[in-house]
């Protein structure tokens, strides 16, 4: 169990409610049924509710995790040095992430906190009852009935994972903003728990301790205890969609009843569409409240600020091959689409690169730990060192530096496995690549800068630029293209002689989009360019390396420099005529030409890359669409492929009593239909077993097919016993992987497939 | 001023006596259930014997009254060698709290002190030695069960051990049942029945000329200092004249609707309340305007003034389906009906959806099940709750009334 | 430390009852909330300024013969009154009639909503606690004075607390009578009022709640106590299996056009631009609904757009004829849509334009971009949960014996053409099909058949994918079977939760689950183009 462990608290020792979070997918998949019931738990707080989902999850999944990931690679690989270097790298990169998902909230939340506000000076208007009236049990006499302020906020993503945290942050957003604030689950809302339910939760959550009576008036004299007064009152509800229509109306009423007294402003989370509410309350609730909406990040818009957070900007240590890119592009749109999904994809793959990253190396030879410690160490080291500081010189001194470590320890160590390295130039040339590796990032973010305008999603872009087959026809029509713009520079359309305007795919999309974009967004795209290349530029001047590859930046730089030249001279002269502008769309062309034609190589055309750059797709999927259920049959149909035991090997598929109880019975289960009579299972089984029992008491004359009453001896009353806790402990076990159905008490004799085949 | 003082006064003379059902009553003619009920106690009281009777009569027909001031003028006769134990059978029903009750207020008249704590068994207990104990100190424990078929619902141990303790020679009490249904002692369990005697008293709604007679005397006021002496005669005369003329005949309409005393003292209630400040007589307007206002039409009423004219229109085509004999019909057919009968008319399903929900809510028309709550609105099966006629009549009556 | 003396204090309260009056006077600031003055018999009172008849008939338009009808039930000073049943529509004045008649008679009443007390534990409470002059506050934890659950002692506790009340009132009245004129006189009677009282019905204790509140009067026998109900159904709606003596009718009717206006005319600053307004609009909406809220809803964002023309959004403008004429003009075909809107979020106009603002601020045309156009979806779902959520739709419009003909059994490759014309058996079916939807809506189906059909949908829509987008190709798309059959169970449980697909009970026939789809058909199509998938051709009554 020593993997196991080192595994678990491989995990970062503070695991934040996003990984937790990360983590529940799986768990829906295996404990569906059990997700289920507590869904329709009557009992218990959301936050409790939720907090015992999570830490009930969490192990599941890193179970999960690690079981698969031991599958693949063998025990010892676990040692802590590539744990170290996998905790560095991934505290990193979770907290850029985190950093992001925050960003892209921040500017919602205060709308939202703005408007609460406006909701709160709104119904202070409607008349500020004093104590006495305001704890009173009747309504405070106005004409103009109290409205429910609403806030609708969709979650455009139906799935509602990723906004647990969102509205928890909200929550937290608007209690710093000075305001009490509650969040309800739809649990409470249950038809079960009727309007009780609700309220006590809510008391709850406002003021602490627990109310045996929960009564709305309680909340009001509450609200008028000094420390409390004058602050909004704010309730979330973070998924509409779930709560139960008929104690939602009544909880709603109710609460308009008091809306004067008692200020509240409900926050809605809306996953699908923001007619929910027309859908689950009624027309006299409805014009009780007075909605507005608030938009969240699509989950498209938060991964691409995560890829390019993670993968583009923060380019170091770790990045994923094409197709690995794609996978997880694929896996995002067909699978399911929430962002914790991907993080948990991108943080398997950074776990499993890290743990497989030696594998190059015969890892049987025993003697290699060590060096795979070593090296593993040095990678962290440098890997940390790398995300310190992120100056693109930097980057490239200690790229150099790794390579030199790595050619010198393989050297002195080991001569022979990597003679690819013996050589000297043969290392400037893969400095050289390494360089350009690094170099590749800022220029898809400049692609990507340009794909913003015709709405191209960055996880496309980034498969198309690490796309391998792509950069071979680039570089083989590349050179035709070059020949092109050194004959003839001076064509009526300067554009079309760029080879990347005749690419399909999103870069060509990207560039005729550019070569028709109005002057002042371009402007703004230039400004852009302009940032991201800065540091290139001065990486430049410091970086010792090969002449052409300087030659080739130096080249794009030049070429960039008269853009920014148009770019200020036509911000002097405000007036820009035509012909400028098609100037510097030809310009801006001809530098993303460039780019394109130097700087987009895929990372797996160089040597070294195994080192940053995880390939290893099939493993990715097993871990992330396992799908558990099929594995579960498999291995229960073909056991013998997993222990691999000398009876079941030469007897192929016969059923043997050796075999496990459980794969018994689920073998004999596929000869019924979709409803097994239990006791006919029972039968064939028993007749198994004792068959084996026979063969072993006469081997004399073994019979094929066992008589009853031949069984009938001494020890029968005790083996038919033996034998039904075998059978019923075998279809327990079934029933627990989800394979088959317990009776129902209509048919109590019929056990029902819920296995839907292979 | 004064004669504003005096008027007012005078109202609220006749509300307070409208309101206290001892006044209506305290008539004592031999043959009224008052002197009988005052017998058969008294004398239960005297001869220190064991009775049991049941009070029959429709609601409001002053059974409560009557016992009431039978009650009362026995405390006065006899102070110390009764005390009363009443229990009701809305409150009380279920045992355990009914014997709760019983040995609460067995521990007030006694001076006692009552422990919540004590279980059913020992309230019981305490219950049937309290009875030995009064029966000792020959004092009656009248018991009063009001709303008697109630306690006959469930296993009637409360009525067994009760009726049970008083068959000991000792005990001495009276048990008195009161319900308005008539056949409350059939609802009786066979070994209850054994030990009950049939006494029964049928409280009848008073004869039109009784009711009269009793609106009359409620309604004259007393000539003595209290009220100026020529406005109380005025008054008198006015209501007596006036009741013999004009309004006996809304009176008789009235009666004929609903005739007991209680529903007689409601329609008295309006009246007055309805008096004219001004003048400060009684006049016939007022018992009409009381007569419209008591007898309602809350169907008709939604139809004429409530209904928007696109209701009337879904009641319309709901009205037509059921002529169809169509089995059950839902919220889409009745659009589909409705789209058939009126094309012109475009309004959107939504507004119709709401009508409908608001039809609901005003319970013309309602689910017919309960089940399905899975189904949105417009599926689940629904049913007119007002017959054809109604609704005609309310659409003839409804002001903004289609031409259909 | 005085708190924890609050509990038992009220009962002998009164005698500060001059001293009271502070508390309920109309400006008391928050910083006094604990260092109040145990309430007094005035807090049973209205709070507020005294206010004549005449004022509140003013101020109720076209509810004068109700407002006096009332009156005239409730009685002068210290007189009995029957128990009074106040019915009428929703947002019909019951409720604030009643409140504003007992603030101008300065009586005391005890008030209960019984939306407010669900259930009729608190209902008693609730009641308790006015009449024991209870204030929930931290100190005694917001605890009730007394627990009661069980009627019996309800209606003890109520006796009590009511003879302590009415002897207070007698007392005080005593003491205060010589010097005080009628008007001032809070006289001896307490009136408890039971509003939203056809909530009752519903709750789980109906049976007993009901015969007891309605009989409470005769089983009180005090004469000093009034009880008004107030319900939004009649009284015949409250049939319950043991009689009792009906409470005396007061009918509130929904307003009439002419009422609605002058409703709807209160409080706007432009009242001639308003009625103008009214002249045109509020006739259709008056033939919708006559109810005075939900009209309000809806005129007022059609007020916003009608001012819109003018420069001063409908301030102090002088506004003539031609004006209105232009006016009317421009509001017409907002009228026609305003009628079929039920939910407007009305409010949406204003955050769109906050968001755009500050997009234009961050040079990012995203989000007006998702800002969803007609006929595209506006959330995300991921494939497999798209094309199960179809596979649903189909299995829950179509009879399960017609699948056999709209796919293949072992998943359709080539069944194309079967599709485009389907069988006569389904033809001759249709309309029956046709009546039982109407009807019974959408049919249910057990998890195998809507397993079968998803999978029949994702083969079809693989062989079909494969030509329409070539970059995907290009990206080597391998979204396999296998990839899209797995994880079906939480997709579907992602679904169930977005109330797209209905879990019911098991069925009692056969054990299994039973499923439902619940989206419209819109919605299902707009999720088909977005897969490109050819829904129609599955579908019946194309």
């Amino acid at each position: 169990m020593a993997p196991f462990r080192s595994v678990s608290d491989s995990m970062p020792p503070s695991t934040t409610p996003e990984v937790i979070e990360n983590d529940l997918q799986p768990f829906f998949v295996l404990h569906k049924a059990s997700f289920r019931r507590k869904d329709r738990a009557p009992t218990a707080q959301a936050k409790l509710c939720k907090r015992s989902k999570l830490s009930s999850s969490s192990p599941e999944s890193v179970k999960q995790l690690e079981g698969s990931v031991t599958k693949e690679c063998d025990h010892h690989l676990f040692q802590q040095p590539q744990i170290e270097a996998f905790d560095i790298v991934w505290a990193k990169i979770e907290c850029t992430i985190k950093d992001v998902l925050r960003d892209l909230n921040t500017s919602v939340f205060h709308d939202i906190q703005q408007w609460v506000l406006e909701c709160f000076n709104a119904t202070k208007l409607l008349g500020e009852p004093t104590i006495s009236e305001a704890t009173r049990s009747f309504p405070v006499l106005n004409n103009t009935p109290g409205k429910l302020f609403t806030a609708l906020v969709s979650t455009r993503n139906i799935e509602y994972v990723d906004d647990i945290l969102t509205f928890e942050e909200l929550g937290n957003f608007l209690k710093s903003h000075g305001s009490h604030v509650a969040m309800l689950s739809s649990l409470e809302f249950s038809l079960k728990n009727g309007i009780a339910g609700c309220l006590k939760a809510l008391l709850r959550e406002f003021l602490g301790g627990a109310i045996d009576v929960a009564d709305i008036s309680i909340l009001a004299s509450w609200y008028r205890e000094q420390v409390n007064y004058n602050k909004p009152l704010v309730l979330i509800i973070n998924d509409l969609e779930r709560c139960c229509g008929s104690v939602l109306t009544d909880f709603i009423l109710m609460l308009s009843e008091w809306v004067v007294k008692v200020p509240i402003i409900f926050i809605f989370g809306v996953a699908t569409t923001v007619d929910i509410p027309r859908n689950i309350l009624s027309s006299h609730v409805l014009e009780r409240l007075c909605p507005s909406r608030f938009m969240l990040g699509t989950p498209a818009e938060r991964m691409d600020a995560i890829v390019e957070a993670v993968l583009v900007k923060h380019c170091s240590t770790f990045s994923i091959s094409h197709k690995v890119a794609v996978f997880l592009r694929n896996y995002f749109i067909n699978q399911d689409g929430t962002v914790t999904s991907i993080i948990r994809a991108l943080k398997v793959a950074c776990l499993l690169h890290f743990s497989m990253e030696p594998l190059m190396i015969d890892p049987c030879n025993s003697n290699f730990l060590e060096w795979i410690s070593s090296i593993s160490i040095t990678i962290s080291l440098t890997v940390s060192f790398i995300n310190c500081n992120q100056a693109i010189n930097k980057r490239f001194k200690c790229t150099v530096y790794i390579c030199n470590f790595l050619t010198n320890t393989i050297l002195t160590i080991l001569i022979g496995v990597f003679t690819s390295f013996a050589s000297n130039q043969c290392q400037f040339v893969d400095v050289a690549n390494l360089q350009l590796m690094i170099l590749i990032f800022p220029f898809v973010q400049c692609l990507y800068e340009a794909g913003k305008y015709s709405k191209v999603r960055l996880l496309d872009l980034f498969c198309e630029a690490l796309c391998q087959d792509l950069y071979l026809s680039r570089v083989s029509d590349c050179h035709v293209g070059g020949e092109k713009d050194r004959g003839l520079s001076s064509t009526n359309d300067p554009c079309q002689q760029y080879s990347v305007m005749q690419s399909g795919g999103f870069i060509g999309q990207i560039v005729r989009k550019v070569r028709d974009l109005p002057t002042g967004a371009l402007y703004q795209l230039i400004e852009s360019w302009e940032k991201i290349t800065a540091d290139i530029s001065e990486s430049l001047t410091s970086s010792r390396s090969v002449n052409y590859i300087r030659m080739e930046i130096i080249g794009v730089l030049s070429l960039k420099c008269p853009i920014f030249a148009w770019r200020r001279s036509a911000s002097k002269i405000s007036i820009n005529i035509d012909k400028d502008a098609r100037m510097l769309n030809s310009q801006a062309i001809s530098f993303l030409d460039c780019i394109v034609r130097n700087f987009l190589r895929p990372i797996e055309g160089m040597p070294f890359h195994e080192i940053f750059c995880f390939k290893n797709v099939e493993k990715l999927q097993l871990v992330l669409i396992g799908d558990p259920r099929r594995r579960i049959q498999v291995d229960l149909l073909e056991f013998h492929k997993i222990l691999k035991c000398s009876c079941c090997s030469k007897s192929g598929n016969a059923l043997l009593p050796s075999r496990h109880d459980s794969s018994i019975v689920y073998s004999l289960a596929q000869e019924h239909g979709d409803l097994i009579n239990i006791h006919d299972w029972f039968q064939s089984f028993r007749s198994i077993v004792l068959q084996h029992k026979n063969k072993r008491k006469q081997k004399a004359k073994q019979s094929p097919s066992p008589k009853k009453r031949k069984v009938m001896n001494g020890s029968a009353d005790q083996n038919e016993s033996s034998i039904q806790a075998r059978f019923c402990r075998a279809v327990t076990e079934l029933q627990i992987t989800g394979l088959v159905r317990m009776p129902s008490k209509r048919r109590r004799d019929f056990a029902q497939r819920v296995a839907f085949g292979l | 001023m004064a004669l504003e003082n005096h008027i007012t006064k005078a109202v609220n003379v006749l509300r307070s006596r409208i309101c206290d059902p001892k006044f209506i009553f305290s008539n004592d003619s031999p043959d009224s259930n008052y002197s009988k009920l005052k017998f058969m106690i008294s004398s239960s009281v005297t001869e220190a014997c064991n009775n049991s009777i049941l009070l029959l009569g429709p609601r409001g027909s002053g059974k409560n009254a009557v016992l009431e001031l039978v009650i009362q003028d026995l405390l006065q006769q006899y102070p110390d060698s009764i005390s009363v134990i009443r229990l009701n059978g809305l409150l009380h029903s279920d045992d355990i709290s009914a014997f709760k009750e019983m040995a609460r207020q067995l521990c007030m008249e006694h001076q006692l002190l009552f422990s919540k704590a004590a279980s059913f068994d020992d309230n019981s207990q305490f219950m049937v030695a309290m009875l030995k104990e009064c029966g000792l100190a020959h004092k009656t424990v009248i018991f009063v069960l009001d709303e008697f078929d109630l306690f006959a619902k469930g296993k009637q141990r409360l009525l067994y051990s009760l009726l049970d303790a008083m068959q000991s020679i000792t005990s001495q009490a009276v048990v008195l049942g009161i319900s308005c249904r008539l056949d409350a002692d059939q609802l009786l369990e066979k070994r209850v029945r054994s030990r009950f005697s049939h006494r029964k008293l049928l409280f009848l709604p008073p004869s039109m000329e009784d009711s009269q007679s009793l609106l009359v005397r409620m309604l004259t006021l007393p000539i003595d200092s209290s009220f100026p002496h020529d406005y109380a005669v005025e008054f008198n005369k006015n209501v007596r004249v006036s009741f013999l003329l004009r309004f006996k005949e809304t009176l008789n309409k009235y009666l004929n609707i609903d005739s007991s005393v209680k529903d007689l003292l409601r329609f008295l209630f309006c009246a007055v309340s309805h008096m004219d400040l001004q003048t400060g007589f009684l006049s016939r307007e007022n018992f009409e305007v009381a007569f419209s206002s008591i007898q309602r039409h809350p169907k008709l009423e939604f139809l004429r003034t409530d209904c928007s004219e696109l209701e009337l229109y879904i009641l319309v085509c709901m009205k037509s389906l059921e002529l169809k004999e169509q089995s059950l019909c839902n919220f889409n057919s009745v659009m589909k009906e409705y789209k058939s009968v009126h094309d012109s008319f475009q309004t959107s399903r939504n507004a119709c959806l709401r009508a409908f929900e608001h039809l609901i809510h005003r319970e013309l028309i309602c689910f017919t099940d309960n089940r399905g709550q899975s189904l949105s609105v417009e599926f689940r099966p629904v049913k007119l709750l007002i017959s054809p006629a109604e609704l005609h009549q309310g659409i003839g009556a409804n002001n903004s009334c289609p031409v259909s | 430390m005085d708190k924890d003396k609050t509990p038992q204090l009220p009962r002998r309260m009164t005698r500060s009852s001059t001293s009271s009056s502070v508390s309920t006077s109309n400006h008391v600031v928050a910083a006094e909330v604990n260092s109040l003055e145990p309430l007094t018999v005035n807090d049973l009172l209205v709070v507020g300024d005294p206010i004549s008849l005449d004022d509140i008939i003013s101020s109720f338009p076209g509810r004068s013969s109700q407002i006096r009808e009332i009156m005239r039930l409730l009685g002068p000073l210290n007189s009995p009154m029957l128990p009074l049943f106040v019915y009428g529509g929703p947002s019909t004045g019951k409720t604030s009639i009643i409140l504003q008649l007992f603030r101008h008679l300065n009586r005391p009443l005890v008030y209960s909503s019984c939306r407010t007390c669900y259930n009729h534990g608190i209902l008693f409470e609730s009641i308790l606690n006015q009449l024991l002059l209870h204030r929930k506050n931290a100190a005694n934890g917001y605890s009730n004075a007394k627990r009661c659950e069980r009627p019996s002692d309800f209606v003890n506790f109520l006796r009590e607390a009511l003879t302590n009340v009415v002897n207070n009132l007698k007392k005080s009245e005593n003491s205060i009578s010589n010097k005080m004129t009628t008007k001032g006189k809070i006289g001896n009677m307490i009136y408890l009022v039971f509003d939203n009282f056809q909530l009752v019905r519903e709750w789980e204790k109906s049976s007993t709640i009901l015969p007891l509140l309605f009989n409470l009067y005769d089983m009180l026998k005090m004469p000093e106590v009034g009880l008004i109900f107030i319900s939004n159904t009649s009284p015949d709606t409250f049939y319950s299996n043991m009689g009792y003596v009906e409470p005396v009718p007061v009918y509130f009717p929904d307003y009439t056009e002419g009422d609605i206006r002058q409703i709807l005319l209160r409080n706007q600053l432009n009242q001639k631009l308003y009625s103008s307004f009214l002249d045109v609009a509020l006739h259709s909406f008056f033939r919708i609904t006559s109810q005075v809220g939900q009209l309000s809803a809806t005129l007022k964002p059609l007020y916003e757009k009608y001012c819109e023309p003018l420069s001063d959004k409908g301030k102090g403008v002088a506004h003539n004829s031609e004006m209105n004429l232009r006016l009317s003009t421009h509001i017409k075909p907002h009228i026609s849509s305003a009628l079929n809107e039920i939910f407007k979020i009305s409010s949406l106009a204003s955050t769109e334009a906050k968001t755009c603002k500050e997009e234009k601020l961050k040079g990012k045309s995203r989000r007006s971009e998702q800002s969803e156009e007609l006929g595209s979806l506006d959330f995300h779902m991921s494939t497999c949960a798209k094309y199960l959520l179809i596979s649903a739709f189909l299995a829950s419009r179509n009879p399960a014996t017609l699948d056999a003909s709209l796919f293949d059994s072992r998943g359709g490759s080539d069944n194309r053409k079967r599709k485009r014309k389907p069988s006569e058996k389904a033809l001759e079916r249709k309309e029956t099909l046709e009546e039982e939807l109407l009807m019974k809506g959408p049919g249910t189906f057990p998890l195998e058949r809507l397993l079968a059909i998803f999978q029949c949908l994702v083969s079809v829509a693989e062989d079909s994918s494969d030509d329409d987008e070539q970059n995907n190709n290009a990206l080597g798309v391998q979204s396999g079977n296998g990839s899209l059959m797995s994880d079906i169970l939480l997709q579907l449980s992602s679904l169930c939760n977005a109330n797209f697909i209905f879990k019911g009970r098991s069925c009692p026939i056969e054990g299994s689950t039973r499923y439902r789809s619940t989206i419209s058909e819109d919605l299902a199509l707009k999720v088909a183009r977005s897969l490109k998938f050819p829904l129609s051709k599955y579908l019946y009554r194309s």
